[in-house]
Formats: C-alpha cells, structure tokens, sequence
C-alpha cells in the first residue's frame, strides 16, 4: 500500500515537471516549429494593393519582439510572451519587422528591389521604428504626413504601423504589430497628428 | 537481507514512478504541441475585405463618386498581386425610403479599387440619398457588404444646404490656455493612488486609457493596466478604486446615466470583435456583449443608451438598450452615420483634407450645418457634441513637427468662441477618448512622463 502511494507520488510529481517544463519551453517553439529560411522571391513591382493583402494575412497573428515569422490561421499561436525576453521565438513580427515584410523590402539598405518573403520566413530586416521614422535605406523616404497614402506608414521613435484605410472624423485604421497583449491587426489611431509620429514611404509602389 | 529487498524494492518504486511519470508528461505534451502544429498548418479560406469614405456631408455642385479600396485574401495565392479578381455592385437610392437601384463598380485603373459614380437624378436637395455595397471574390467563395448592414442600415450622403462658414486661418502654436481647474492628478506608479503605464518593447508608453465625467462633476479615469477605474469625487484630492475584470489592455469607457459604466476592450484577439463590459458602480459586471464589426473606436451615451464607433462602416451603432446588450447581428440593422443626440436628432461629422464639416440632422434632414477651413492641416475630431442650441467641436491641427487642440463654439452667427490645448499626450490613451463636455465645460484627459490628469475649461458659453 505504501509503495503504491510512494509509486504514484513519483509519477504524478514527474509528470507535471515534466510537462510543464516542457511546456514552459513552448513558447521557444514556433519558430522553431515552423519557420524557415528560405531566400525572398523577387518581383518586378509592388502595388499598396497587393501589400495591404500582404499585411491582412498577418492579422490576427501574434507580435513578437525582433520577430517576423507567422502563419494565416488567425490567432496567436504564441500568445503571453514575456515581453522582457527577446529570444522567446513566438510568432508575429514586431511593428518594423512587419513593416519590413509588407513593404517586400531587401535585407541590404542600399537595395530598393521588391522581394517577396514568404508568411513563414523568420526575417526582421535591419530597420527599427527609429530608423524608418528617419527614412534610412535606399526604399524608404521621410514623408509630409498630410500627404500619405495608403500603406505609407507613421513612426515613432519607438513604434510604426501602416496606414490602411483613413475614416471620415480624420482618424486613420492603422494596421500594426502594436506589441504582445495587442498581437496584430487593424485598429484606429491618431497617430497622424501627434508630433510623436513622422510620416514614412516606401518608394516605387506601380499603384 | 530483508531490509535491503526493502530498501531496493522502495528505490525501484520510486525509479518506475519517476521514469513513468516523466514519460507520460512529456508525450502528454508532445500530443499536445502537435495539435497546435497541426492547427497552425491549417489553410485559410479566401476573405473579401473593404473600406470606404462615405460622403456624409456635401456641398452643392460636388461630385458624389463612390470609392472602395476591396482586398481579395486568398491564402492559396503565391504573390499578392495574383490574388483573386474583385466584383461589385453600389444598391443606392434618393432619400432614405423607396427601392434601391443597382449600379455596377468599376475598376478606376487603380490596382484593388472599385468606384461608382452617383448619378444626378439619385441626389435630392433635402435628403441626399442612401447606398450599400456587395463586393465578392469573382470565384464567389467570399463577399462582404459594406456597411455591414446592407439595406437595413445603409450609408446616407446629404446636403449640407446653407452651412456657415468658418475661417480658422493660419493656427498659431504655441498659445494654448490655461485650464480652469486640475480636476484629478495622479502620477504613473502601481500604488493604490497611481495609475499604470503599459510599456513594452516597441509600445508607446500606454496608461490611463479614458476617462468621463458625469454630470455633478464626478471624474472617473480607467486605469487599465491595473484593471479599475479611480475616481475623484468634487475636490477630493485622492481617488477612490474601483476594480474591474478588464483585459487590461487599450480601451474607452462611458457612464450611463444609472451609474454603471461601459468599457469597449478595441484589442480582439482570435478573430473575434472588441468588447464591451458594462459594470455596476461596484465593480461587478453586469453583461457583455461583442461588437458587429471588426475594429471600434470610440463609446458614447447616447440618449437611448451607449452607442460605438464601428469601422469599417464608420457607422454608430447601438451596443445596450435599457441596460440589456445588443448582439451583433441586431447592432449592424441599427448603423447610422451620424451619432444620436437628444431630441431625436444626430449629429454628422466629416473631415476632408483640410476642412471639417458638422451638421445637426433631423427628421426633415440637415437643420444646421457648418464648414470649417483650416490652412492648417487637421487631423481627427476628438469631440463634437452640441451645447444649447450651439456646437462644441474639438479637433487636432498638426504640422509635421507640432500639433495642439482647437475647441470650437460654433453658433448660428458663426464662431463664438476659440480656444487652443495642449495636446498633452505624451502617453497613449484610447484613440478618440482625451475629451468629455458636461454643462459648458470641457475636459481634457491629458499625461507627461510624471502622470495623468484631468483638466477643466469653462466655456463661458450661455
């Protein structure tokens, strides 16, 4: 009788170690799970059209800080990361390496071409929400932010969402990595009249 | 001999519920893991989405063309400007009864556009006309109507007749006034007299998300990321906490008239719709209800009960009605483009480039109406709520570098009174709740990197 108590104190103890080690381990592996590294597809041009396609099939989808992996399935398979902890490999871009994607930017700063990444490619791109508000890297221009169109996009020193539809009171939805509680998707901001916000252009859309 | 059968025996027990017990978790996990792979891989269907300004308020000889931005999602597709082909039709109508009349949408050359030109005999000089949108992928697996509510809710266009025209010239930063009175204060921290500061990687710093004020002057702020409200009753220096079960995340609130409040959640996670909680004053919820469309920006009272900004129809839309929530199906039959106030009519906003235009609408259509121009450029309106038989409206001007608030008493002789406000929104707070007007005042929820506060300014308006 006490062995068998003895017996099933060790499996029950073992058991949830086990699977909450393993498990506490989860939110290292989706990228690990299902990303990869494959090479972009360059295409000869971009159209606003065609990127906010790009950007709608992230939406729903995780955030995740220097991230810029993420299905189509519509939730966050990585949800409640940390967010103290960059190396947590859960899914969703971050705002500048969403940007960088829907933008179909290339890894080098001084290549303005269109590459095409693929949802499950594991890419960030060099640029920060600073660096776009800045306009650095041969596609990206510093923009008057009365005049922006659809899919430019509005920088802060620390974040940076795309413009995606403007309403009719003269807020705009914005669509973005807003951050890990947040995941991402299409919310209105005022982000247009804040002097916190510089306007940002990828340059050579055909349309 | 014995004890050490014993002692062997108590070791292997322990060894095999150990090994066990690790085994079983483990692949408890891994099935587990592989379900979550396995739902990851699972394709999408195809998904039909659009957006369009509808032209709420036009000026005589102004051309009506319809204009809709429509995305074709197709998870099957290998480059985005190979997703599947758009086809459409605009139901319109003259005035807001009678049958609809199908017009085609036609691409404008415009990669994912569709518009449609409103014909002359469908404008009528009093009631404008009324109009909704079908969009479907050509294959047919997906459609949207746009607004959501089809024939039941559709937009409405109408003439702004004899508008009074106001000239704000040139904004001059850098003169905003001083307020009447700090009404609450109360520095970023996670004390019980703080309120809290979402921060994050990449997060603009996000904390006292909004606020209201209710009529005897009682000011309640919604301290989201500790999940309660605080509120200050008239000249308390501390607020009292109320806790709520919130997310915790970026939301509006508004006070009913019987003491609960609502808070609309806008983050949706899962491909669901923001939220909207409506608690008692102690705190405990009463009922939530989703809303109908898929982002929402701003809760209001309105007279018959709390009505919500939703987009893409860019439509107000009942979320209670007698404290009872409405469901989403029920809330998009009820859109309307204007926002209801007392005495039966609404109140219509459109901001185009550099130009607001407002207008009181009743029964008969438009009864009072501005056009504001700015040489400036203007962002959004933050407030526009009538106050006697005149208009409050509170808006953003910006350049690339600056940006404050202008507050506005329009009358029916034109501008009565101008005044201009910090921005003072140094932290994140929901998108369109910075502004409250109760009895001629008007509060501003404004932050620095010490802390929130409530501002009053008295509007010396009869």
């Amino acid at each position: 009788m006490a062995r068998s108590h003895t017996f099933l104190a060790c499996f029950v103890t073992a058991f949830f170690l086990t699977g909450a080690g393993t498990g506490a381990a989860y939110h290292t592996q989706f990228v690990a799970t299902n990303c990869n590294t494959a090479a972009p597809t360059p295409t000869p041009y971009i159209t606003r059209s065609g990127s906010a396609t790009v950007a709608l099939r992230a939406r729903y989808e995780g955030y995740q800080w220097a991230g810029g992996c993420w299905n189509n399935n519509d939730r966050d398979d990585s949800p409640n990361d940390p967010t103290s902890d960059p190396a947590t490999g859960g899914e969703g871009g971050d705002c500048s390496g969403f940007t960088f994607k829907v933008w179909r930017e290339s890894l080098t700063e001084s290549d303005a071409s269109f590459q095409q990444w693929g949802m499950l490619r594991n890419v960030h791109g060099p640029y920060t929400a600073s660096r776009f508000k800045s306009g650095h890297g041969a596609p990206n221009i510093t923009a008057s932010k009365s005049a922006l169109l659809k899919m430019d996009a509005l920088a802060s020193e620390s974040h940076i969402g795309m413009i995606y539809a403007p309403n009719a009171d003269g807020t705009d939805q914005i669509i973005e990595a807003k951050g890990e509680a947040y995941g991402t998707n299409i919310w209105t901001r005022t982000y247009r009249g804040s002097s916190s916000y510089g306007g940002v252009r990828r340059t050579g859309w055909s349309s | 001999m014995d004890g050490r059968r014993n002692a062997f025996g108590g070791r292997l027990v322990v060894s095999l519920g150990v090994l066990t017990g690790a085994l079983a978790g483990a692949a408890t996990f891994l099935v587990a893991d592989s379900a979550v792979a396995t739902r990851a891989a699972e394709p999408s269907s195809v998904i039909v989405e659009a957006t369009h300004v509808p032209p709420l308020l036009t000026v005589d000889g102004e051309r009506s063309d319809l204009s809709y931005d429509a995305y074709c999602i197709d998870s099957e597709a290998e480059a985005p400007e190979d997703s599947c082909d758009l086809v459409g039709s605009v139901f319109i109508r003259s005035g807001s009864t009678g049958p609809f009349s199908k017009l085609p949408l036609r691409s404008d050359g415009t990669a994912g556009r569709l518009v449609a030109s409103v014909p002359e005999e469908i404008t009528t000089p009093r009631k404008g006309f009324t109009y909704y949108a079908e969009i479907a992928a050509a294959t047919g697996q997906a459609a949207v109507t746009l607004p959501s509510g089809g024939a039941w809710a559709p937009h409405q266009s109408l003439p702004l007749g004899a508008a009074i025209a106001i000239d704000l010239g040139r904004h001059a930063f850098g003169s905003s006034s001083r307020a009447d009175e700090r009404v609450a204060e109360v520095g970023w921290g996670d004390g019980s007299n703080d309120v809290g500061l979402e921060e994050g990687r990449n997060l603009t710093p996000i904390g006292a998300s909004a606020f209201d004020v209710d009529p005897s002057g009682v000011v309640v702020v919604l301290d989201q990321a500790h999940r309660r409200v605080l509120r200050w009753r008239n000249g308390s220096q501390n607020p009292t906490r109320v806790p709520l079960a919130i997310a915790g995340t970026i939301a509006d609130m508004a006070l009913a008239s019987d003491g609960s409040l609502y808070v609309l959640e806008f983050a949706s996670r899962s491909g669901r719709t923001p939220l909207v909680r409506r608690f008692d004053s102690h705190g405990r919820e009463l009922e939530s209800t989703e809303t109908a469309e898929r982002t929402a920006s701003q809760i209001r009272q309105g007279p018959l009960g709390p009505v919500i900004l939703q987009q893409p129809s860019g439509q107000w839309m009942p979320a209670a009605s007698a404290g009872s929530p409405i469901p989403p199906e029920v809330q998009r039959r009820r859109g309307r483009s204007g926002r209801p106030i007392r005495g039966g009519e609404e109140i219509v906003v459109l901001r185009l480039n550099n130009e607001i235009r407002v207008a009181l609408v009743g029964p008969a259509g438009v009864r009072r109406s501005w056009r504001i121009a700015s040489e400036t450029a203007l962002a959004e309106v933050q407030l526009a709520e009538p106050l006697g038989h005149d208009v409050v409206l509170v808006a953003r001007v910006y350049t690339d570098d600056a940006d404050e608030f202008v507050a506005l008493v329009l009358g029916a002789e034109g501008l009565i009174r101008r005044i201009s406000l910090d921005s003072a929104d140094w932290a994140e707070s929901a998108p369109l709740g910075r502004f409250r007007l109760v009895r001629g005042s008007l509060y501003q929820l404004g932050s620095t990197p010490a802390g929130a506060y409530v501002d009053r300014f008295d509007l010396e308006v009869r």
